[in-house]
């Protein structure tokens, strides 16, 4: 590729993913923005003054936040045992389980709703924050098996084992082996699936039945109305939150790393 | 072959409670339901789906949609992906590319309507420039009959998620083996294809089945840019589910297992040409 | 293997053993033999939650910036608004129905036509309550069908109106000075300018209401269609004037009647860029909130076809599990006063119209009610009154949906 033609590929692949975000903040600041007009005419607060006198949008954003978080964690938790697992063993049902962890995403949610608020309302955690934790794994774990399971594979077994003969404890040799390794497939995973996590609506309000309150249940509802400046807003401030997790998650690589690495 | 040893399926356990005990008990309910009328066991519910024209009709639509915007988000991905993986190192321009992931598809579809419907922007700029004079003068892609809306919302929002599937790989790949084949003469095709395609080949074909399956299941996309006949098939099943007095629920619960079934036969039958070439690579690897 | 059985076995024992049992009803039936003065004093120091759609800031806004405080001052009661879609909230406790929780966390719900219907059908509502609310007994027209029936569906007390909206049309005044009065002048309107009209989809609710207009017209009145009730093969045989009329105009709709907008808001939408030249909806006032928000230009004007205009009630109703059956009834009462119904009234919030009989209302309030004004867009009470037609069973809701996409929408 010459160096001409990366700088076009870049221009067009950048202007068309920031173009959409420039309309989305005009849009919230205008009144009225009729056709054959290439900007608003007249411009408002009316977008941003609807959303800001919400009365319950910083609690909202505070439970969307921790929920993702928590969603975030538990994934890390559950997908790198099991994705070093399916990558580095070979077993008997070894496809069942690979396909069994992809189901979740393969089946439309609104199949499923009513046998997992069923279930959610046996196991006591309907109506809870914790039960919104767990529905949010479902449609993210199986990306998270996935990227771990290629990464792994990709690293190889070598490595750890090469460690062990040289004696260092489990523990250690996955924090200085693997986990460097491992940081950019983290990376994805987080911003993935804080994403995933935050724009699960349906799932959310049947299992959170109102007594959590996210900004997918505030925001959702506004989409059914003509008031465009309203949505504007309400999507740029969706869309600043992954962001916050992305830059808490540099701020902490830079911190727990054991060493700089080049591709850090 | 050998079982599981303990350690390992520890290991495994958690993400299997999880689909299995929620997802599980969710599909044995659907199962049952789209099976039972008025207490009795049927088939008939499924025998109706398949004999329903709409049905028929919204099916070889969306997958043909899917299929279109599932290719060209792979390939404009992969293309992207392979030339900027180095650029992409740099933070900012990753959170650049990931971009159109920070909003819901329902807002991503509604920005394709700002933009590109008769009385949007660029119908704007164009009447502007004075290519058109009025609104309907400009070309239909919004609500088009061959679904290229549609096709271009999700290509334009998936290309990034293959994006971020693919980095990590490209980031991992060892990017010595490149400089070997290029030293010893090879193009970039040969790169491509002795150093680069089998790695990516799986990841590359399980993000598809995932995008695949995806864009046959959501609803979003096409209730906003879809048109009224024939319809994708997740509005037609979420009409279905909605409407009037819930007796077309179990219809709806037959479509979607059947639209299920069928995207995991696609993932089996995958699965077992790749699993053993997938474990040969990997113990070759780092030798 | 083995092993995995053995841990997932007791696990759906444990689901699947959990079967519907039968709710206590005991206390419930107390809680409606208990007089008013006594309900009221239960529900002080409660908490009510409503759920309800939350996407409109003047509806969002007559909750918590007027009722909630009024409710707190008068009664002690905490009222909460949270957002959700009727879909999901009858989703929700259909599956606690089966699973046989007795404690939900919904108190109040806004409902009716087919979701009424299916939520009476499968019990999931609690009752009768109107009985007990002075308010419903004292201000409202308790004989009147629109009452006494939901889109055909029999109220029997579980369910109490809380507002009325008539269907109108709106256009813009600076581009059509005459509006057309009859369907025929609307046909011919639409012939003459090719492009500026078309209707949404009957899978939306306005969409249907469009249609359903065009189905009294046909069968010869609603009486007809009320006193048949609900017989599609009388439908049928009526009914060719209808598929007639909508094929006749649809080569001059938008985009030649190829498609159509999927929702009202896309029709609001283009019409907003004068794409189209007229939209349509239920509240006679609706457009005044687009105006004063810059989405509808200011010369928007409504008008009603001379055959008349369907008027919708909608309703409050408490759901079988409410954890606060007394606050419910306490702040359904309070949402039908007098006070809360003018508010409501009012262009300032919401501008919606009441479900109280104005000849009932105290002489003061009948004063403030002439005094109220709802905006230019809006027709006078004389006229939507004059023009009020009734709605059907809701079952021809799902029927005009089914066949109007073999009669209109795949005939090309």
């Amino acid at each position: 590729m010459t160096r001409k033609g990366t700088k076009l590929i870049f221009f067009f692949s950048i202007l068309f993913l920031v173009m959409p975000v420039i309309l989305l903040i005009v849009k919230s600041f205008s009144f009225s923005w009729k056709w054959g007009e290439l900007f608003p005419t007249t411009w408002s607060l009316k977008g941003w003054q609807v959303l800001l006198t919400e009365p319950r949008l910083w609690q909202a954003l505070q439970s969307s936040w921790w929920i993702g978080i928590a969603v975030v964690l538990l994934n890390l938790l559950i997908a790198i045992p099991a994705g070093k697992t399916v990558a580095f063993h070979s077993f008997k049902g070894k496809r069942f389980f690979e396909l069994s962890f992809i189901l979740p995403i393969l089946i439309p949610s609104l199949a499923v709703a009513m046998g997992l608020h069923m279930t959610m309302i046996r196991l006591g955690l309907a109506d809870h924050w914790l039960g919104i934790v767990v529905v949010h794994l479902l449609p993210s774990v199986p990306y998270t098996i996935k990227i771990f399971h290629s990464s792994f594979e990709r690293i190889g077994p070598h490595l750890e084992n090469q460690a062990a003969s040289l004696g260092s404890n489990k523990w250690y040799s996955f924090y200085s082996i693997y986990f460097p390794l491992l940081v950019p497939s983290i990376r994805s995973a987080v911003f993935l699936v804080f994403v995933i996590s935050l724009s699960q609506y349906a799932l959310t309000a049947l299992i959170g039945g109102g007594n959590v309150i996210t900004i997918a249940t505030l925001y959702f509802p506004f989409l059914s109305t003509a008031k465009e400046a309203v949505i504007a807003s309400f999507s740029l401030i969706f869309a600043v939150l992954p962001l916050t997790v992305l830059l808490l998650f540099e701020l902490l690589i830079r911190i727990f790393l054991p060493y700089r690495k080049r591709n850090r | 072959m050998k079982w599981l040893e303990k350690d390992s399926f520890l290991f495994l356990l958690p993400a299997f409670l999880l689909t299995i005990v929620l997802v599980g008990y969710g599909v044995m309910m659907a199962i049952s339901e789209s099976l039972h009328k008025n207490g009795r066991l049927t088939f008939q519910y499924y025998i109706d789906v398949f004999k329903n024209n709409n049905f028929i009709a919204s099916l070889s639509y969306s997958l043909w949609i899917a299929l279109v915007s599932t290719f060209f988000s792979m390939l404009i991905g992969l293309l992207i992906t392979r030339w900027l993986y180095y650029y992409l190192k740099s933070d900012f321009l990753k959170i650049i590319y990931w971009i159109p992931m920070l909003f819901p598809h329902f807002v991503w579809g509604y920005m394709m309507v700002l933009l590109f419907s008769q009385s949007g922007w660029f119908s704007s700029l164009a009447y502007r420039i004075g290519i058109i004079h009025h609104p309907d003068e400009f070309l239909v892609i919004i609500k088009d009959s061959h679904g290229i809306g549609i096709m271009i919302t999700y290509i334009w929002k998936e290309t990034p998620f293959v994006i971020l599937m693919l980095l990590p790989v490209y980031h991992q790949l060892n990017h010595q083996l490149s400089s070997v084949v290029k030293t010893l003469g090879g193009k970039d095709w040969d790169v491509f294809k002795t150093v680069e395609w089998p790695w990516i080949m799986p990841v590359l074909f399980e993000t598809s089945i995932i995008v695949f399956a995806f864009i046959l299941s959501a609803y979003e996309v096409p209730y906003l840019l879809g048109t009224t006949y024939p319809k994708m098939i997740s509005l037609l099943v979420y009409e279905w589910f909605f409407e009037g007095d819930w007796s077309n629920r179990p219809k709806a619960f037959a479509a979607m297992l059947s639209v299920t079934m069928f995207i995991f036969s696609i993932m089996m039958a995958y699965t077992s040409l790749l699993i053993k070439k997938r474990y040969q690579m990997m113990k070759g690897n780092g030798k | 293997m083995k092993r995995l059985f053995a841990l997932l076995l007791p696990i759906f024992i444990f689901l699947s053993a959990c079967s519907t049992k039968e709710l206590s009803s005991a206390s419930e039936a107390k809680l409606l033999e208990h007089k008013w003065k006594q309900i009221e004093q239960e529900a002080k120091n409660t908490k009510v939650r409503m759920f309800m759609w939350g996407g409109d800031e003047g509806i969002n806004d007559y909750m918590d910036e007027w009722v909630a405080p009024k409710l707190k001052k008068q009664y002690g009661i905490t009222f909460e608004r949270i957002p959700m879609d009727t879909h999901e909230i009858l989703q929700k406790l259909l599956n606690e129905k089966k699973a046989a929780e007795e404690k939900g966390t919904i108190d109040i719900i806004w409902i009716n036509g087919e979701n009424f219907k299916n939520a009476k059908e499968n019990d999931l509502l609690f009752g009768p309550i109107t009985e007990k609310l002075p308010n419903f007994q004292k201000y409202i027209d308790t004989r009147s069908l629109n009452t006494q029936y939901d889109f055909g569906t029999a109220v029997d007390g579980l369910e109490a109106p809380w507002g009325k909206v008539q269907f109108v049309f709106l256009y813009d005044a600076s581009k059509i000075s005459q509006p057309p009065r009859t369907f025929a002048e609307l046909k011919d309107w639409i012939k003459e300018h090719p492009g500026k009209f078309t209707y949404p989809d009957p899978t939306d609710f306005t969409g249907n209401a469009f249609l359903r207009h065009l189905l009294y017209e046909a069968v010869g009145g609603s009486e007809k269609l009320l006193k048949q009730g609900y017989d599609p093969q009388f439908v049928k045989n009526e009914v060719e004037k209808m598929w007639a009329y909508l094929n006749e105009i649809k080569p001059y709709l938008w985009r030649k009647g190829e498609t159509y907008p999927n929702s009202l808001t896309e029709l609001d939408r283009m019409y907003s860029q004068g794409e189209v030249w007229m939209t349509m909806g239920y509240n006679e006032a609706r457009a005044e909130s687009l105006i004063k928000n810059g989405t509808f230009p200011t010369s928007t004007r409504s008008f009603v076809l001379e055959s008349g205009s369907i008027g919708n009630t909608h309703f409050l109703a408490i759901p079988f599990n409410s954890p606060n059956k007394a606050g419910a009834m306490v702040t359904i009462n309070f949402l039908l006063s007098p006070q809360a119904q003018l508010e409501k009234f009012r262009p300032t919030y919401w501008g919606e119209g009441m479900s109280l009989d104005p000849n009932k209302l105290p002489e003061k309030d009948q004063q403030t009610l002439k005094q109220i004004n709802r905006g230019k867009s809006v027709l006078s009470s004389d006229v939507l009154k004059d023009h009020l037609l009734p709605e059907v069973d809701s079952r021809y809701v799902g029927w005009l949906k089914e066949n109007w996409l073999h009669e209109v929408a795949r005939k090309r």
